[in-house]
């Protein structure tokens, strides 16, 4: 299990002394919500902020989510996941953020909890990678020898099934939605202002949470994020009714890889799949 | 009248109700309990502490067809839907909740526009109260005591219900409540010593802990209104919001709403839909001005909404505190800690 | 009555609509099933066209393209070669039957291509009979 009381130490240490030169302007990482169990999303600005900062296994909120909400040229440091530090590769490589602004403070960490289910979070519901693929100061030691799941593991089930069962499972599922949008809000890369499903011209869908609409929103989004969600699993830790969200995003995420060979936010110098093409790239993938 | 029903048998009274109406209760699903209406009254499962979402959708549905229309034809040939309602029984209403349907009165019910969507829903519907479990804890999100609300105030209901052991005893409120447990002969009456443990309930109810803060409505209210201009800790305090919006939808007081015209081939229904002050387009102009553009300027909009304004209009503090907004947000914004920093900023 | 399935054609200004057009011009019959929209090239359809085609009540959406390499804009039907294969995979996942959905290159000169093409899909829609999944409440009920 990953010492994240020694995770915590070096964060605040790096962050005091980030913030004392003067390197960066912000420090985005976890502070303390209403009980130790609750922790959220902290921006340090001072050197006394940086006291209130805390790591813990239920710290899953990914925080490339808020890098956007600073203008083009502040320094940042960030404490980074493995899928925040993916998040963060693929903005860099949307040219959201640049790298030369941002200090990743990675953070290898095995053993995160679900704060509402206390449950494990694994490859099941996230892309459960350990460690950071991108960072500039690693805060703890890597992990090494856990074993390595697929994320896909987890699709088997639901590609073996019948359609007619599938479209009864996701119809089930999209009927639930009550259209609170916390799912794009909690994406790191969910950014577009305005969403496609707040326009009024073209509107694509009812702003009812009713079958046709949610069904819109949701294969849209699913759409709009092939090829660039990078697994963190929260949009569906943050839905308040539940919806496997994950799953489907998997799935899309899977086929981009089978089809592109290419996984989102892995690489600095990749190109997101969609806004590139191969010439050599099959005719059978339409298939 | 007070009626005493062994747990087991929860399911013949909730036929019972079944047979004079609809019956709307705490159903389990997989992401925990929510009201539903009861197709068996098996389903029936008082074993919950309280639903994701509030009761308010009883009476003020996410979703409310107003008017058919169609496109091209004159406004007298639209056509307004009304409602049909039978006697509806609202059941396993935590005490919390029931005073969030009171401070909903004000917006649909008292001065004005009368709401008749709203009305009518209230008049058929009978509200059967029922008592946390003093027993067992609070939940650490929950603070109604510092609203003043006790976790077993029959107020408000129309039949109020505490537990004794295996057994749950209803006692009516209202005249309503009195009328419908008298036809519920089949229903043995309580004794006198249950009298006696419902009233004693009651009282120790007022005792009950939750998170709690010495709140004076007039002082919230100046205090908020000297923050307003204090960017900086608004700025502090939504720096993890997120801007969804699921902390209005659940919560049991926010009554906002939008109108929209859903038009297909011709054929159009006017309805109203659940908004939220959290939404980035909520306060979008035709003209293309926002005015609360940012974050920070929802979440206080949203806080002294209910802290402040409110209370400077109608007197109440527009919050019962039973924590739903901070059980389900996303990065566990919690607005019982913002009241509090706010007291001491 | 018989199914009459309602197939939305999206077609690229430059190959397929040329080619739909030059099908006509030489007389060649195929099935009247297929209401054709005309876009400037096939990397101007948004998925949400295809999604909103179903749910307003097609049986089944035909799209077509250029020949790769041949595109108007030298690239276009390269980019919707991937972003329409992954629309495939969603509507797969989801549940809808994948023969409902198809992507073919017909260029300008293909006028008996693309009326074989439409055959093929418009007996195959048949076959599959109509499309209920998402289609709208509304719509259903008039059927």
């Amino acid at each position: 299990m990953t010492d994240f009381k020694q995770i915590e130490n070096n964060l605040k240490k790096e962050a005091k002394r980030l913030l004392e030169a003067g390197e960066v302007t912000v420090v985005l990482a976890y502070g303390r919500g209403y009980d130790e169990k609750h922790s959220m999303p902290f921006a340090a600005k001072t050197s006394a902020d940086v006291e209130k900062l805390v790591f813990n296994e239920y710290c899953n909120f990914n925080m490339a989510r808020y890098l956007m909400r600073y203008p083009c040229g502040t320094k940042i440091a960030i404490a980074a996941k493995a899928a925040d530090s993916r998040a963060i590769v693929q903005l860099i490589q949307e040219e959201k953020v640049r790298r030369e602004d941002l200090i990743i403070l990675g953070i290898p960490a095995y053993g995160m909890k679900n704060q509402k289910t206390d449950e494990v979070v694994d490859s099941k519901t996230t892309c459960g990678l350990y460690n950071p693929p991108l960072y500039n100061i690693l805060l703890g030691e890597e992990v090494h020898g856990q074993p390595v799941v697929s994320p896909y593991e987890v699709l088997a089930e639901y590609e073996a099934m019948d359609k007619e069962a599938r479209w009864a499972f996701w119809k089930k599922e999209f009927d639930k939605c009550i259209r609170c949008y916390a799912c794009r809000k909690a994406c790191p890369m969910c950014y577009c202002d305005p969403c496609f499903i707040d326009q009024s011209k073209p509107r694509w869908a009812d702003k009812a949470p009713q079958s046709p609409g949610n069904m819109m929103y949701h294969l849209t989004r699913f759409h709009h994020l092939a090829g660039r969600c990078i697994d963190c699993g929260e949009c569906s830790r943050a839905c308040p009714v539940d919806i496997p969200l994950y799953l489907f995003h998997k799935k899309v995420a899977k086929e981009c890889e089978e089809m592109f060979g290419q996984a989102a936010g892995m690489k600095l110098e990749d190109k997101p799949v969609l806004v590139d093409f191969r010439v050599e790239d099959s005719d059978k993938i339409l298939e | 009248m007070l009626k005493k029903i062994s747990i087991n048998k929860i399911s013949e009274l909730a036929a019972a109700l079944m047979g004079k109406g609809l019956l709307l209760a705490p159903v389990k699903e997989n992401s925990g309990y929510n009201f539903a209406e009861i197709k068996n009254p098996n389903q029936v499962d008082l074993d919950f502490h309280n639903t994701i979402a509030s009761p308010k959708a009883a009476f003020f549905p996410h979703k409310e067809d107003f008017i058919k229309y169609e496109t091209g034809k004159p406004i007298g040939a639209a056509s307004v839907i009304g409602l049909s309602l039978p006697p509806t029984f609202l059941f396993g209403v935590r005490p919390c909740d029931v005073k969030s349907f009171g401070i909903m009165d004000i917006h649909f019910n008292a001065s004005g526009i009368i709401d008749p969507y709203w009305k009518q829903r209230r008049e058929v519907t009978t509200i059967f109260g029922y008592a946390f479990d003093l027993e067992k804890p609070a939940e650490t999100e929950e603070f109604y005591q510092t609203l003043g609300i006790g976790a077993a105030d029959p107020e408000g209901s129309d039949v109020f219900m505490i537990k004794k052991g295996d057994d749950l005893l209803l006692d009516s409120v209202t005249a309503k409540g009195e009328k419908l447990l008298a036809e519920l002969k089949n229903f043995a009456e309580g004794k006198v010593t249950d009298k006696k443990y419902y009233d004693e309930y009651i009282k120790k109810g007022r005792e009950y802990k939750t998170r709690s803060m010495c709140l004076e409505p007039e002082a919230i209210t100046k205090k908020l209104e000297d923050l307003f201009h204090n960017t900086d800790f608004w700025m502090g305090v939504s720096s993890a919001c997120l801007s969804c919006g699921i902390c209005t939808f659940v919560c049991p007081t926010c009554y906002c709403f939008d109108i929209c015209d859903d038009t297909l081939f011709g054929q159009g229904t006017r309805r109203r839909v659940w908004d939220a002050c959290m939404f980035t387009d909520f306060t979008l102009e035709a003209s293309g001005h926002n005015p609360r553009t940012h974050v920070y300027q929802r979440l206080r909009q949203k806080v002294c909404h209910k802290y402040s304004f409110h209370v400077r209009k109608y007197g109440v503090i527009s919050c019962v505190g039973c924590g739903r907004c901070t059980k389900h947000c996303p990065v566990n914004i919690d607005i019982y800690s913002i009241i509090e920093d706010a007291m001491k900023a | 009555m018989s199914f009459k399935p309602k197939i939305l054609g999206i077609a690229c200004n430059w190959c397929t609509y040329t080619g739909a057009d030059l099908a006509g011009t030489t007389r060649l019959h195929y099935p009247q099933n297929l209401r054709v929209v005309r876009v400037m090239c096939s990397s101007r359809i948004n998925p949400s066209f295809i999604f909103r085609a179903f749910q307003l009540g097609a049986d089944g959406v035909l799209v077509g393209g250029c020949h790769p390499g041949d595109c108007h804009y030298n690239t276009g039907n390269l980019y919707a070669r991937r972003r329409l294969a992954v629309t495939k995979k969603i509507l797969e996942f989801a549940g809808l039957e994948p023969g409902r959905f198809r992507v073919e290159w017909i260029s300008a000169s293909e006028g008996n291509k693309f009326a074989e093409v439409v055959e093929e899909f418009t007996a195959q829609i048949k076959e599959l009979g109509p499309q209920q999944k998402l289609k709208i409440d509304e719509l259903r009920e008039k059927a």
